[in-house]
Parts: C-alpha cells; structure tokens; sequence
C-alpha cells in the first residue's frame, strides 16, 4: 500500500479550515482571566509593592511568590530562573505578582492601582558589556556557557591569503499567529493545565517542581509554535496553575501580542567573528571562529543553542584546521530561547557569508569556492569525525548549480540583480547523546474498531505530526492511513517520547513507531488486505495478546560524544540544503525584492511530500523574513515596539515562489522542521552583495543599509 | 451600553462598554472562528463581514455594529465549502490559525470576481498574515479553486 511518500491530506485541515478547531482560547471557559505584572526596570531589587488603598482588592486574587508551595524556580538546564521574582529583578517583563479576576477590565484597573517601587542599578544591555563586566550577572564571568573546540593543527600561513570578518545577526520574534494561551482547569482542589505548547512532558516536569506535585498536561491545537513554544510555555503554566491553585477556578491566561512580543523568548542574537587562511584557488586552510550569543536574564536553553552553534560554525566544509571559541552571556534582557533552527540560522548566516567573502577576495565564483572545499571521505567535521554525508552534499549541490543555472546568473546577471547561494546542513535530533537522555518512548494501541491509535507526546504545531506519524504506521501495517489515528498529547495518557523540537519527530518518534508497529504486525501475522487485517486482529483477540505495543529508544551503534572535548557525532544524522536565492534591488528607494527562490534539500525519505514542501516554503519565508524584514528595537532593554505594525512580517507579496526539491530520498527520513531557515538569509544577503558589489554583514538588511551601502 | 445586531442571521444584544472591541463581543456570542492575532489590524485572523464588507473585528468597536448584519464564517460554510476543500487539498492549512481569515479573504475576492492569477492573488492577501506558510499553497489554493 506504502502510505509513506504519498501527499496524505492532513487529519485536521478541515475543522482548522471551517473553524470548528478549538484552539486554547476557544475553548468553554466560566471561570477567571489572569494577568501578570512585570518589572518595569531592567536590574535592580525591589524595595516595596504598594496596593493603592482607595482601590477596593478584595475581590482580585493576587498571588506573589509566597504563594508558591514546591520551589520558586522553572527548571530547565539550571534553576536560575524564578516563577516570580523575590528581591531582584533581571529583566523589564519579568513578573512579579499575578492577579486574576472575571472581569479582564477590572483586572486593568487593579493592575493600574499596583505600585513597585525599585532600587534601579544599572542593567547590563549589550554582549560587550556582559563580558566587560558592567555588572556581574551570573556567576564569575557572566558567561552561561563556553565551548572551546580544536581540530587539527595550524597550518604554515606562507603563501596563504587571510581574512577576519565579523557579521552579525539579531534577535528575531517566533510570531507563531496564536499568542501565548493557557488554561488551568480547577476540579476538586486539583488542577489540569490545557495549551498552546510543543513540550507537554517538559510544562509537566516545571509544574511539578512549583506545585511538588505531579500535575496533568494537555496539549491544546496550537497555531505555531517554531519554538516559542518550547520552553516558555513552562512559564506561563506555572502562572495559570498559581492562580487557578489559590482562586478554586478556572483560570485562563492569553497574551496579548504586544505582551507576547515584548516578554517572551526571541531567537539569541550573535556576533560572529570568521578568520580564514585560504590558498589562491579558494582552498580553506584554516578556520577561527568567535561566537558570542545573547542569552537574556537567565540560563534557559542557551547552553544547548551554543552547541548547536558550535557544531555548524564551518558548514561541512573540508578544512584541515578547524577552532572555534563560544559563549553565551548574560545580559538584562527578557531571556531568549528555541526558534526554529536553534542556533545554527546565525552562525551558517557566518560560515556562508565568509565564503562568499573568500570568493570575492580571491575574484573567484562562491559556486567554484565552495566546490573547492566539499568535503571528501577523509574531511573531518568541525568535532573531529568524518562528515558521513560527503557524497549526498556533493550530489546535491551539483545538482542546485546545475538546474538553478547559478553560474550563468552570476557571470551575468540582469541589471540591480544579484544571486547568491547557501550550502548547509542541519543536524537532526538532539546534540551529541542528548537523545539517550531524553529516553524517549512510544506506544501504540489496538482499538476496539481494530484502528490504531498512537500514543506519543508529539504535538501537532501546524508541522503536519498527526498526519506524518499515522502515515508511518499505516505503511508498516500496510493499512489505509484512516485506520491510523494519533491523539493530542496529555501527559497522563501518552508516552513520553521527548519533546516536539530539533527535528526529531519524523526521525526518531517515527522510527520507533515503525518498531512498535512491526511488533503489532508480528504479533498479527500475515494478512493481505485491510479486510483480512481484521480477521487477524479477530483471532489475536481471541488468542489473548497484548493491545499496546511500544518502543524506546537506544542510542544507535557507533555513536561517540565527549561532552568536554567537544569531540565525536554531534548528531544521529544531518539533513542537507542548497538554497539559490536572486534578488532584485530597486535604485531609487533601496528595497530589495526576492525574486526567485529555489531549495533544494536531502532529508531521505519523504514522508508526506505536500506537507514537506509546506514545511520548506514556510520556513524559507521566515528566513526571508529575517534576512530583509524582520527588526526588533531594544530600548534600555525594552522592546520599543513589540507589535505586528512595527515588527514587520513577510506578506504574500513579499515573497516569491519558492521552488522546493527534494533529492536523495532513498535514505531513512530524517526531520525537515528546522534545515529550511537556516540559509535563506545567507543566500539572500550574499545575492544582494552580488548585485550591488557590496557585503552585507549584518541582519536585517533593510532599505536603509542598502542606501548606506551604495553611498 | 446595548448594542443589538444581527450575527450570522440571527439576533444578539450585547450590554457592554462603548469602547468593547467587535473582535470579544463575536468571540464571546461563541463565533470562534474569528481568532484574535494581532489586535491591531496586521493579520487578518478576526476577518468577518459587516454589512457586507471584508473587515478586521479587531479595529471595530462595539458602536459600529449598532444594527449591522454580521456574518462570519460559521455563516458561510456552505459558500466556502469549495475553497476549504482546495485549501486542504493543496496544503494551504497548517497551524490553521490563520486559515478562517485566509478562506473568508478568497471567498471575498473570488465572489468579487477576481481574476485567478497568482500575482492578482498574492496582491489580494496583503493584509492577511501567514506564519507558517510562505503564501504558496495558499495562493495555489485560491487559484484552483472549483466554481
Ligand atoms: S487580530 Fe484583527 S487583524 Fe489581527
Ligand atoms: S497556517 Fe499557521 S499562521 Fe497560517
């Protein structure tokens, strides 16, 4: 039958199309609206809350950190972060008290009548404050995390060409279309949490902390997620349980845009510091690279993003000598966070502007440079391992040269037009042997219509995971995908399969599926038709057997990490990218319009071709978006203008076509979430400095950089 | 204050202050198709039609549909129903939480007559924001929809 690689249309298109879907906020609600008040300084402690004694309170639940039962902390790598603040505050945004109320005017009023006085100090804003030490914000150094890696020896530097650049990227905002939303349900002195989140087991592990209990978590249809909701809706959680805890009701919390933009978790901005050695032909000798990444007030996932940097900081480029020097620092700024490529945006932004750099050093095409430095069988990777992929990259980029027609465009482009490409790879799955922790397992069970139902913690965010894993399964079973169901993650019902982030849906939840399937079919054994299926499941009945099959994961054989040299299998396996992007600049008001747009990717085996080619579209708009559009402006840490009409997002005819290939599809399937934002914003800055004969080193390059630039 | 008008044929009254967006009142009297993006006029998620013009209920108070006929898309399922199809059939949907005022858009420019162009599309669309799209198979969609 062999569902897989077929364009299934998704489970949920309709009820989503016709409106009928319940998202958080739709769903019924008798109960009360919370809110959250914030600190309006960057750094400093609170001296005193004054409650206006002319506002009658009495009946607006306000809860403040006393409140809290379990610990004051959401814990994610470290337990730096509190729930609410105590004494000092890190951050403007950083929540201080909650309150709730029915009525979400009355709950304005009160939170106008609340008063925090403060003991200002001066905050730390910028990464080169953070490592001057302004003020010492975390630990002996201000530094969250470093990463020092080496590979290989120094080369003679005679003969050889060298360049140092710097480029940098800056923070961009999720702006997944559905706010922040949660729900906490009160029944009977207990609480359930229902929301817009990827990470249903991490809401449950952060609540238990804040709660000493475990409590239940439902995944509610989301409307985007791109990370954003990853690790912040812990947060949130934990405001609607306190309140929905101290109330004895319901209690729903759903930001408002400009809150979600101005609070919660943005991509980390970065410097990036490249110095090459090169001979004449565009041969790559030797590679230093410095990253530095703003992680905001606190610790969060920055640590894991600074990996991830590290471990794509040289692309898959055959370099003989390869170091790089990274750290995330801590500044007063609202934490940053997971978005969509998790790291690897800013630095192949780096690597892939410094070779066009190379190129256009040497006089050279970026095409013949990067195909001079394709990695072969022997060429390690930036961690010390032979770069597996080697063959597939070259396949693929061969490929992009030759049906984009890149160097014909080059050698001579049309006037106020330039191209410019991007070659890439994005690791799948958790970095080094981050995947074993994680433990992750599924399971699936037969139903008493004989369908299958699969249990995983997986949450559908718009990414297509409850028609994908179906699919997997359904093929396995040689069953209609209609038999085939997947439920919406509750963290009391599901098994816990790691969360939805890094690309590891498809790959890993969806390949121990196919082992838990595999059981059930052996367990079944032969049958030839979906009729027949039914019969087979009849006789298992009777025969007794189990009706839940699961699997977990184990680290594949040949799989060496070492965490402190930084050395062996970043990841499991890398999906690879090639994208060609030609750009159009109009003379007289600087804008530079896309105007073609072609990606080409190896992820191995397709699952859904429609919906993969849904994911790359996406994603290559998001990193158009971050390329051209996409600016937020951070005022003595403080988002300036935290809405839609200031940060502006790509609209429909802002964007090209954007042509999505895949290629090597024979190999097992690898995510595709998160390769098709990682370089967009390479090729369509290197194919701007194509067409006016400039560098653009810095995102976003807006009218006004383009104007500076030609001056 | 009261405000009486009609949603979707049938009719509401709604005791509430002058300054109540249209956005909530719909929300509330169970409409939810109409999703609150953006609360400023930029994506187009709380589309529905006053008096028969395309609107954004998230720039309209409660005053302005003193006597008006709302409808939104739980009105028009029928109408929409073969440019819901062409959505899900060519992949235009995915978090969906655009998508109500992304079929209520098409529904307006189609019955407008618009021309099925691509380019004519796109230029329609501006004013309605995708995340997770890139626009493509939403245009696609538009542009094959059956008549
Ligand atoms: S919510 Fe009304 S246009 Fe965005
Ligand atoms: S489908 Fe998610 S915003 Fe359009």
């Amino acid at each position: 039958m062999g569902v897989v690689g077929e364009s299934v249309v998704r489970v949920d298109a309709a009820s989503k199309a016709d409106g009928t879907l319940r998202y958080t906020d739709d769903l019924p609600f008798d109960g009360l609206y919370g809110a959250v008040v914030r600190s309006e300084i960057a750094y400093g402690k609170i001296r005193a809350i004054t409650f206006d004694p002319a506002f009658d309170f009495s009946d607006i639940v306000i809860v403040d950190y006393r409140d809290i039962e379990g610990r004051n902390a959401n814990v994610v790598l470290t337990d730096d972060q509190p729930f609410l603040a105590e004494a000092r505050v890190r951050h403007i945004g950083e929540p201080i008290l909650l309150l709730a109320h029915r009525s979400k005017r009355r709950l304005r009023e009160a939170a106008a009548h609340i008063t925090i006085d403060y003991d200002a100090q001066a905050p730390v804003l910028s990464m080169e404050e953070s490592l001057a030490l302004k003020q010492r914000l975390y630990g002996e150094d201000n530094v969250f995390k470093a990463i020092h890696t080496l590979k290989g020896s120094l080369p003679e530097g005679r003969g050889l060409f060298s360049l140092e650049k710097t480029y940098t990227t800056p923070h961009q905002e999720q702006a997944y279309l559905e706010p922040q939303s949660m729900l906490a349900r009160y029944n009977g002195g207990r609480v359930k949490i229902i929301g817009s989140m990827q990470c249903p087991f991490f809401v449950e592990a952060a609540l238990e902390g804040l709660a000493g209990e475990k409590i239940e978590v439902e995944q509610a249809p989301t409307g985007g997620g791109f990370g954003g909701k990853e690790d912040y809706p812990s947060l949130i959680a934990g405001y609607a349980y306190l309140l929905c805890k101290k109330a004895g009701q319901d209690v729903k919390i759903v930001y408002e845009r400009e809150e979600d933009i101005a609070y919660t978790t943005k991509r980390h901005p970065a410097q990036l510091h490249y110095r090459s050695r090169f001979d004449e032909t565009g041969k790559l000798h030797a590679l230093e690279v410095d990253i530095t990444i703003d992680g905001g007030a606190y610790v969060t996932l920055s640590p894991v993003v600074l990996a991830r940097c590290v471990l794509h900081a040289a692309g898959f480029y055959d370099c003989g000598y390869i170091r790089v020097d990274a750290r995330a620092v801590a500044t007063n700024t609202p934490p940053n966070g997971a978005f969509r490529g998790f790291g690897a945006p800013q630095v192949i932004f780096g690597i892939e502007r410094h070779m066009d750099d190379i190129a256009r050093t040497l006089g050279l095409s970026p095409a013949v440079v990067r195909e001079r430095n394709l990695p072969g069988a022997g060429s390690l990777n930036v961690s010390g391992v032979p770069i597996a992929e080697h063959a597939r990259l070259r396949a693929l980029f061969d490929t992009a040269c030759r049906e984009s027609g890149f160097d014909a465009l080059y050698n001579a482009p049309p006037p106020h037009r330039g191209v410019g490409m991007a070659l890439f790879m994005h690791g799948a799955g958790y970095t080094g042997v981050g995947e074993s922790m994680l433990a992750s397992s599924v399971s699936i069970a037969l139903e008493a219509d004989d369908s299958v139902e699969i249990r995983v913690g997986s949450v559908e965010m718009g990414q297509g995971t409850l028609t994908a894993l179906p699919q997997i399964v359904a093929d396995v079973l040689e069953l209609p995908v209609g038999m085939v169901s997947c439920r919406t993650p509750n963290t009391a019902e599901v098994a816990d399969s790691g969360p939805t982030v890094a690309s590891r849906t498809v790959m890993i939840v969806g390949r121990l599926l196919a082992e838990a399937a595999g059981q059930l079919k052996r367990a079944l054994g032969d049958y030839d038709s979906p009729d027949a299926y039914r019969e087979a499941v009849a006789h298992y009945r009777q025969r007794g057997g189990p009706l839940q099959f699961g699997a977990s994961y184990e680290q594949p054989a040949g799989i060496l990490w070492d965490e402190d040299l930084f050395y062996g299998n970043g990841y499991e396996a890398y999906g690879l990218g090639c994208y060609i992007a030609e750009v159009e600049v109009d003379p007289v008001d600087y804008r530079v319009r896309v105007v073609r747009f072609d990606a080409y990717n190896d992820v191995g085996q397709v699952v859904n071709p429609m919906m993969a080619e849904g994911q790359v579209e996406g994603g290559v708009a998001q990193g158009i978006g971050y390329a051209l559009f996409e600016r937020l402006v951070y005022e003595t840490g403080r988002v300036r203008s935290p809405r839609f009409s200031d940060y502006t997002l790509p609209m429909a005819p802002d964007l090209p076509k954007i042509s999505v290939r895949f290629l090597g599809l024979e190999g097992p399937s690898l995510g595709l979430g998160e390769l098709p934002m990682d370089g967009p914003a390479a090729a369509v800055a290197n194919a701007l400095g194509h067409a006016l004969g400039n560098a653009f080193d810095a995102l976003p390059i807006t009218p006004e950089t383009v104007e500076e630039a030609c001056r | 204050m009261q405000i009486t008008c009609t949603i979707n044929g049938k009719v509401h009254r709604f005791d509430c202050a002058p300054e109540s967006r249209v956005l909530d009142l719909v929300r509330e009297a169970g409409m939810t198709s109409v999703k609150a993006g953006c609360g400023e006029g930029e994506c187009g998620a709380c589309s529905l039609f006053v008096n028969g013009r395309l609107v954004n209920a998230c720039l309209l108070l409660a005053p302005q549909i003193q006597d008006a006929e709302v409808v939104t898309l739980e009105g028009l399922q029928e109408e929409t129903a073969a440019i819901r199809e062409s959505f899900a059939e060519h992949g235009a949907v995915q978090c969906g939480f655009c998508t109500p005022g992304f079929v209520l858009r098409a529904y307006d420019y189609l019955s407008h007559g618009g021309e099925r162009s691509e380019e004519a599309i796109k230029a329609a669309l501006d004013g309605n924001l995708c995340r997770c799209t890139g626009y493509r198979k939403i245009v696609e969609a538009i542009v094959k929809v059956k008549s």
